[in-house]
């Protein structure tokens, strides 16, 4: 009787991860090296570097982008199309944690760039996207297709 | 010998259709596909109503990501085409009288200056074209901390007094603490109109440390960042008139300004009896007859001319 998770969520989840870690090893790599290269507009609150080099761009000294480099690994490993087929309740909730975390950082990123830099970076704006979109699918997916094992634990008892 | 296998229905039982076993047998069947159905049925409305926590939380985030846009698109926050970071004050302010002597300094005096202590002069290049609102542009990067940049200041504010006027008046500050206590000028917060070419300063940091530097302040578009990249490597202060010239550092050394009051190097200023008098003058003589030759097409004639024939 259960149903069996779909195939989508895996798929969409781990090619939004792999895009994820791509961007943010590009901003590691810009945030390490001078930066200045970034490939970016600067019209005025379109500004990579504003952001980039802001004191909002590291978190206890560790640079945002490292942080997103570790997160995107991360999830790009717990979105693998075999990952979701586990029913294993850690590996659902560690998931679903690892999204709620990243929408945790984004909200805060974004309410830096709007309210305190007062200047968006495009490269940070695609990373929060990605963020966002693997946050939907994880809650989505989690919350509809309920793992196996607890259906049937639900179901005795 | 008995047999306890169950005998097969007679036709005429199978007729009847039931016994009192397979009667409840049947029973028993169709419970357990009701409770089986129900049970499917709790278990759909739990699914649904997960299902549908799902996408509440989902819009919820939505939501919020859409307030927080819309509070600051209707709250009209944004910069537009400023680049700065909002600030400190910008300094403190300085008497008139100071000013008025500072920007007063006959060409012919700083031009008058002997050389000696001068460590850079402006270099040419062969750069695009620098410009901004239609005019050659002077761009400046700094930083508030760097000693380097105080002593700078002097001169280049000195200088561009002969060509324009700033509005407010720059205010008065001094390198870090830690990064030799120089009094100077901050051209941050001012701006800076001349007829004939336009003044853009950067001050990339404040003075007052933060981690393990200090504070940002303001930060430049990515065409100052390469220029300024690819001309000196980054290092400040930075001066690059038009295209034509840079600074690629200060032109003089800070250290007989350390630890003074900003009044004692002021009173120094137009006094080619002192070394830091000396050294300020001839610094602002050089950014002078830069200035004209690749900004001003030696404009005002009275000031560039002094330069040139001194």
């Amino acid at each position: 009787m259960d149903e069996e998770i779909p195939r989508w969520p895996g798929v969409v989840g781990t090619v939004a991860s792999a895009f994820g870690l791509g961007v943010a090893g590009y901003l590691t790599y810009e945030h390490f090296t001078s930066s200045t290269s970034l490939a970016c507009s600067d019209n005025g609150v379109v500004n990579c570097l504003k952001v980039t080099t802001s004191t909002y761009s590291a978190v206890a000294g560790v640079p945002v982008a490292v942080l997103g480099l570790v997160f995107f690994a991360v999830m790009l490993v717990l979105q693998l199309p075999t990952m979701w087929r586990r029913p294993d309740p850690a590996v659902r909730l560690g998931r679903l944690a690892w999204a709620v975390v990243g929408l945790c950082t984004v909200l805060y990123l974004l309410y830096a760039e709007l309210f305190a830099i007062d200047a968006i970076c495009l490269w940070c704006t695609s990373v929060h996207v990605l963020t966002l979109v693997l946050f939907g699918v994880t809650v989505y997916a989690t919350s509809a297709y309920p793992a196996p094992l607890a259906e049937e634990a639900d179901v005795d008892g | 010998m008995p047999n306890n296998r169950p005998r097969p229905p007679t036709k005429a039982q199978k007729g009847k259709s039931s016994t009192a076993t397979p009667k409840k047998s049947a029973s028993s069947q169709r419970f357990a596909e009701r409770q089986a159905a129900k049970q499917q049925a709790a278990r759909e409305q739990r699914r649904a109503r997960t299902r549908t926590y799902g996408i509440v939380t989902i819009a919820l985030v939505v939501v919020i990501v859409a307030v927080l846009v819309v509070v600051k698109v209707a709250g009209g926050g944004g910069s537009g085409s400023t680049v700065d970071v909002p600030s400190p004050p910008a300094g403190t302010p300085i008497p008139a009288s100071t000013l008025a002597k500072l920007m007063s300094v006959p060409v012919s005096t700083l031009n008058a200056a002997p050389t000696g202590g001068i460590l850079t002069t402006p270099q040419s290049v062969n750069n695009p074209a620098l410009t901004a609102k239609g005019k050659p542009e002077l761009l400046y990067i700094g930083a508030e901390f760097c000693p380097h940049c105080a002593a700078e200041r002097w001169p280049v504010y000195i200088a561009l007094s002969k060509f324009g006027t700033f509005s407010p008046a720059p205010g008065r500050i001094h390198s870090a603490n830690l990064d030799g206590d120089v009094p100077t000028l901050t051209f941050y917060g001012t701006t800076y109109s001349s007829p004939y070419f336009t003044f853009t300063p950067v001050e990339v940091y404040t003075n007052k440390p933060e981690g393990n530097g200090y504070a940002s302040l303001q930060q430049p578009t990515q065409a100052q960042s390469t220029l300024w990249q690819d001309t000196n490597g980054g290092t400040i202060p930075f001066l690059d008139f038009g295209g034509k010239q840079v600074l690629p550092s200060a032109q003089y050394s800070y250290g007989p300004l350390q630890n003074l009051p900003f009044s004692s190097v002021a009173a120094q200023v137009g006094n080619n009896s002192t070394s830091i008098g000396v050294d300020i003058d001839a610094s602002a003589a050089q950014l002078i007859k830069t200035i004209c030759g690749s900004l001003s097409h030696d404009q005002p004639s009275d000031v560039c001319s002094a330069v040139h024939n001194g």
